[in-house]
């Protein structure tokens, strides 16, 4: 039995219904103000993914990791961590939203 | 709208500058760049100044008017733009505009930067402002990492290879001997590459450009007043900007920068030119990768051929179409704010026949810029007189 992906925080526009990542001020499709927090289903297919080997100042202990991103079944387009549970990321495969341990999103390749 | 020309071109060495004031830097080059237009200072009714980060690596702002008042300058405008690694490009093109739309008939446009001489987390931090850091940011991606993003997807999609990518970089590197102006030129082997520290994957350290120090300067003139001036003069049929996505989210497609598509676009239409008909590019090389997708995007190269074509040796001089013949970004160096300006004033030495690594007869001229996450870009193209 596996369990269910986590969810993945978006935010969307009460107005005209676009999805979109947070930090949006306004809805970049129609400029309302009206944007309620969106909890999507955490789970989508691999972009692409890297591992970053040099890393800035504040990320220095934590390297090498994976940087993943994922396009939502929802559509929306997000940037992540791979869980260092996880097996390697590959193009194309199923990604699943899962418990962080870094500051952002965190994705593992099972569930 | 006016015609414009540049009639002056200067520029320090690109590389290590540490216990150089960056104002030193900025009037060097822009001495240098005013007498070789062989114009009166008098002349100059504005100056647009490009740099990135002279405020947290530096602590110097309001930078042009500092540099204007070095270069004892009327009291003119004098206005610092920041568009990341295209703030020089951008400069160029609000001088351009000044000239173009009848504010003044001269403009003074310098690129700037200093940073050899701060710690490098300093120096990541103060880049990395240039992030989306809502979303992108807390992951821990940095500017190589999205270049290897990019890598991948170019790899998955169109079988682009290490040995193609390497290409770009040998050729690059080796240009950069042919520059006395260049950061670290060098006859590198696949091998080498392959074996160079791993930065972030598939990206190794000789896919990176360097960190770097220098400056740029170019005059620009209404080509009505151009008899005024000593320099050769150079036509200017076409400086564009625009906006690209600012977030990874944004970008529909990470093997192409939409700003870059439609700069070219619209540059291409201003100058009334097809782009098989361009001699000499220079283009924003930041990571080896960059110059695949960034010939693509011109439309320099046919889609998903950019690898094939730098292995092909279609890329070098003397090849189809020659770009980077400084050395690029990868070999130049890429100090920030200069690097855009950098590219004009290699493309005008291009196209003045001046070039210590000229591309045969090179008539037509392009240099691309590129900043952030592709948020912002300038595409400009320079013709030599008939």
């Amino acid at each position: 039995m596996t369990a269910a992906a986590q969810a993945v925080r978006l935010i969307r526009c009460a107005d005209c219904g676009r999805l979109d990542t947070p930090g949006r001020i306004v809805c970049a499709g129609c400029l309302s103000t009206h944007l309620e927090e969106h909890l999507a289903a955490g789970e989508g297919t691999v972009a692409t993914f890297t591992t970053i080997r040099r890393a800035p100042a504040r990320f220095r202990d934590e390297a090498p990791y994976d940087i993943i991103v994922v396009d939502l079944d929802c559509g929306v387009r997000v940037t992540g961590r791979l869980s260092r549970a996880s097996p390697p990321a590959a193009m194309g495969a199923r990604a699943y939203a899962a418990d962080g341990d870094a500051a952002g999103l965190v994705f593992s390749m099972e569930r | 709208m006016r015609e414009v020309s540049i009639v002056g071109i200067g520029s320090t060495s690109f590389g290590r500058h540490a216990g150089t004031p960056i104002e030193q830097l900025a009037v060097r080059a822009a001495v240098e760049a005013i007498a070789d237009a062989g114009i009166d200072r008098s002349r100059i009714g504005a100056v647009y100044l490009g740099n990135f980060v002279s405020g947290p690596l530096n602590g110097k702002e309001v930078l042009a008017g500092l540099v204007a008042d070095q270069l004892g300058l009327p009291n003119i405008p004098c206005t610092k733009v920041e568009g990341a690694c295209a703030s020089g490009g951008i400069a160029f093109r609000h001088a351009v505009l000044a000239v173009a739309s009848g504010q003044c008939d001269a403009a003074l446009v310098i690129g700037v930067e200093a940073m050899t001489h701060a710690p490098t987390s300093q120096t990541t931090s103060a880049l990395n402002c240039a992030m989306d850091n809502e979303n992108d940011g807390p992951s821990g991606l940095t500017f190589p990492g999205l270049f290897g993003l990019a890598w991948r997807m170019h790899a998955q999609r169109y079988g682009t290879t290490r040995e193609q990518v390497s290409a770009v970089v040998r050729k690059n590197k080796s240009h950069g001997l042919r520059n006395p102006l260049a950061q670290m030129g060098a006859e590198l082997t696949d091998e080498q590459i392959a074996a160079s520290v791993a930065i972030c994957d598939p990206l190794q350290l000789f896919d990176c450009c360097p960190t770097s120090d220098g400056a740029a300067a170019v005059v620009v003139m209404a080509r009505s007043r151009v008899g005024e001036a000593l320099g050769r003069p150079i036509d200017v049929l076409a400086a564009v900007q625009t906006r690209g996505a600012a977030r990874i989210a944004g970008h529909p497609d990470l093997c192409s920068f939409d700003a870059t598509v439609s700069a070219a676009q619209r540059a291409f239409r201003d100058a009334g030119l097809q782009p098989g008909e361009v001699d000499v590019v220079e283009l924003h090389d930041c990571f080896s990768i960059a110059e695949i997708i960034d010939s693509e995007d011109l439309g320099i190269v046919p889609r998903g051929q950019g690898g094939i074509w730098a292995l092909e040796g279609r890329t070098a001089v003397g090849g189809d179409v020659a770009i980077n013949p400084s050395g690029g970004l990868l070999a130049k160096g890429h100090p920030v704010g200069a690097t855009g300006v950098g590219q004009l004033f290699e493309v005008v030495r291009q196209l003045r026949g001046t070039h210590p690594n000229q591309v045969p007869d090179a008539r037509i001229g392009l240099t691309h810029n590129l900043g952030g996450t592709g948020v912002a870009c300038t595409v400009s193209i320079l013709r030599r007189p008939a």
